[in-house]
């Protein structure tokens, strides 16, 4: 894929051009929150939410509705696009991406599997469920990262697609055969939950996420210099000193407990961890130690605004902003393979 | 220094135990037909694959006890290509792992005949041109670092550098090596399978023939016309130089 924009080379050569452009999208994101936090069914003036001159049932939708779900949206949007960005470093490959790889999916099975079969009540629920979507997750990522190292090369990229795919299909299969056998208020829950939504984030939610998710963001935030290491191939990144299974545990780590945890939350909300890296890419270049917070900053702002967008566009009813993302995600993803060349 | 203490594999690839040593200021070429064991050599060498038999040292530590962050401002390595997955810009590629002062980097890149390239993506370089990015890389790995304390240069090893370059690359390129060598004391290690290459330039040569080192020494000594054309099942004709050295090999038609 040909860049030739100007001035890409200085941006992330100098720190002072980093600085500036972490410090835009941070900008950007404070932004869509304010805006954000203003919109829905019951309008909150920023002016009035910032002064204070808010009244008692304004106040309690700010607080109790919109603002752990506004938390709820940067953290997941900064950790499937941390994690994108992670994993195309990790694979040598711009497709990789935690939906199309299958640990979503992965990590979705084992969350239905949780509710469908061990439901437990209470925190009990809620914390199994992120168990699960870890284990999954793990799970998912472990099998492909075997088949991956099998195949070195060209053949990597539709291995790690071929297996993406059975399984997703399997996963499909395994949901289909979960919602078979759930009761009523199982399958309620579990259609509720899959759609991918922000819209069940409480502070139960919020704070689980607000403590492991960082976690997870620093890992992968530690791991960028490795990751530019590793694009030189396993030899010679190893001669320029990088420890790389060291860095593979990190990555792998990280990635399933965030992306893991993000659908316990939220369920599936595709192409984000596929589109903003992708983007910035185009912009920044491939270095990670700016791409990887850029992407991360990216997908907290991708996702604030999608999500308010879904929230608002059809009010009083709500769109599930995973469906939004794919409906976005799916034709650009379409588009990057008519497009992409045949080289990498 | 780097020193083969009888090192080598045991696990296929195999190679059989190696007694010998790299010293500061030579070009050492390994040479022998495909598959005889010459990157496998080279994964013993930078430590990628640890010795089954004997130890390795460098500087007077087995290459395992030292941290890989100082290992790699001691040792670089120029793979065969890989793929490469995003569109770096040369220059970029160039520091990449290295962190370099901007003027090593504009050194590199005018010694290497890259500067009309320094903007451009990796992906859209010929086969020779990105085997210069990658040698000029290797050699930013090993300069960006010198204020390490370093005794010598550090050691290079490269894989089939000239694989894809033209004759005149081949010789400015191999000309560089030398100087490198010579003048910043590098150890430089350079599988070749352009045998005259090696002739010409090597101060040493080492062949390979099935997982085994057979000989090592001059390349007046090691690069017998009899010998090779054995090992490579080629028929060569040799053909005396002026100033005495090691024979020019020809392909017999």
């Amino acid at each position: 894929m040909e860049v030739t924009l100007p001035g890409r080379r200085t941006l992330t050569a100098r720190p002072s051009g980093r600085a500036r452009v972490l410090l835009g999208l941070g900008v950007a994101l404070l932004l869509a929150l304010m805006w954000s936090a203003a919109s829905g069914v019951l309008g909150l003036s920023p002016l009035a939410l910032l002064s204070g001159q808010v009244d008692e049932l304004g106040f309690q939708v700010w607080w109790q509705l919109r603002l752990p779900r506004l938390l709820l949206g940067v953290l997941v949007g900064a950790m499937l696009a941390g994690s994108g960005t992670a994993m195309q470093g990790l694979f040598r490959n711009p497709l990789a991406d935690p939906t199309l790889l299958g640990l979503a999916s992965g990590a979705g099975l084992a969350v239905a599997i949780w509710i469908v079969l061990f439901q437990g009540s209470g925190p009990v629920a809620l914390y199994g469920q992120f168990l699960a979507g870890f284990l999954g997750a793990l799970g998912v990522c472990v099998v492909v990262f075997g088949l991956a190292g099998r195949h070195g090369g060209s053949a990597a990229v539709f291995t790690l697609l071929l297996a993406g795919l059975a399984i997703n299909t399997l996963a499909g299969a395994g949901g289909g055969l979960l919602a078979f056998m759930a009761s009523d208020e199982q399958l309620r829950q579990l259609s509720l939950w899959g759609m991918g939504t922000l819209s069940h984030a409480l502070w139960r939610a919020t704070l689980a996420a607000s403590v492991l998710v960082p976690p997870a963001l620093f890992l992968l935030l530690r791991s960028a210099r490795g990751l530019d290491l590793l694009q030189l191939g396993e030899a010679t990144a190893h001669a320029a000193g990088l420890d790389a299974p060291r860095l593979k545990r990190h990555v792998v780590v990280a990635t399933s407990l965030g992306v893991g945890l993000c659908v316990a939350l939220t369920g599936i909300i595709g192409f984000l961890g596929l589109l903003v890296p992708h983007c910035l890419r185009l912009w920044l270049g491939p270095g990670h130690r700016l791409l990887l917070p850029a992407s991360m900053l990216g997908g907290a702002l991708l996702l604030v605004v999608a999500d308010t967008l879904a929230r608002t566009l059809a009010m009083p009813a709500e769109i599930p902003v995973g469906l939004l993302t794919s409906l976005l995600g799916g034709p650009y993803f379409l588009y990057l393979l008519l497009r992409r060349s045949p080289r990498c | 220094m780097l020193i083969l203490h009888r090192a080598g594999f045991v696990d296929p690839p195999c190679l059989a135990p190696i007694q010998d040593k790299v010293v500061p200021g030579e070009l050492l070429a390994i040479v022998g037909p495909n598959g005889a064991g010459k990157s496998t050599l080279l994964s013993l060498l930078s430590g990628f694959r640890t010795s089954q038999l004997g130890v390795v040292t460098l500087d007077g530590r087995t290459i395992e006890a030292w941290t890989p962050a100082t290992l790699a401002s001691r040792r670089a390595l120029v793979a065969q290509q890989e793929p490469m997955g995003f569109d770096w810009s040369v220059r970029d590629m160039v520091a990449l792992g290295s962190d370099p002062e901007p003027a090593l980097v504009e050194q590199l890149l005018a010694d290497l005949e890259l500067v009309s390239l320094a903007d451009r993506s990796v992906l859209r370089l010929s086969g020779g041109e990105r085997q210069r990015v990658m040698v000029a890389r290797g050699l930013c790995q090993l300069m960006a670092r010198r204020h390490d304390g370093a005794p010598d240069g550090g050691l290079l090893l490269l894989d089939e550098p000239t694989s894809a370059l033209d004759i005149g690359q081949q010789q400015r390129l191999m000309r560089r090596l030398r100087q490198l060598a010579r003048q910043q004391h590098m150890a430089i290690v350079c599988v070749l399978h352009e045998l005259n290459l090696a002739g010409t330039y090597a101060d040493r040569v080492w062949l390979m023939e099935e997982g085994q080192r057979i000989a090592g020494g001059p390349p007046e000594e090691v690069l017998e016309p009899e010998d090779l054309a054995r090992i490579y099942r080629a028929e060569l004709q040799a053909l005396a130089r002026p100033d005495g050295g090691p024979a020019w090999l020809a392909l017999t038609p």
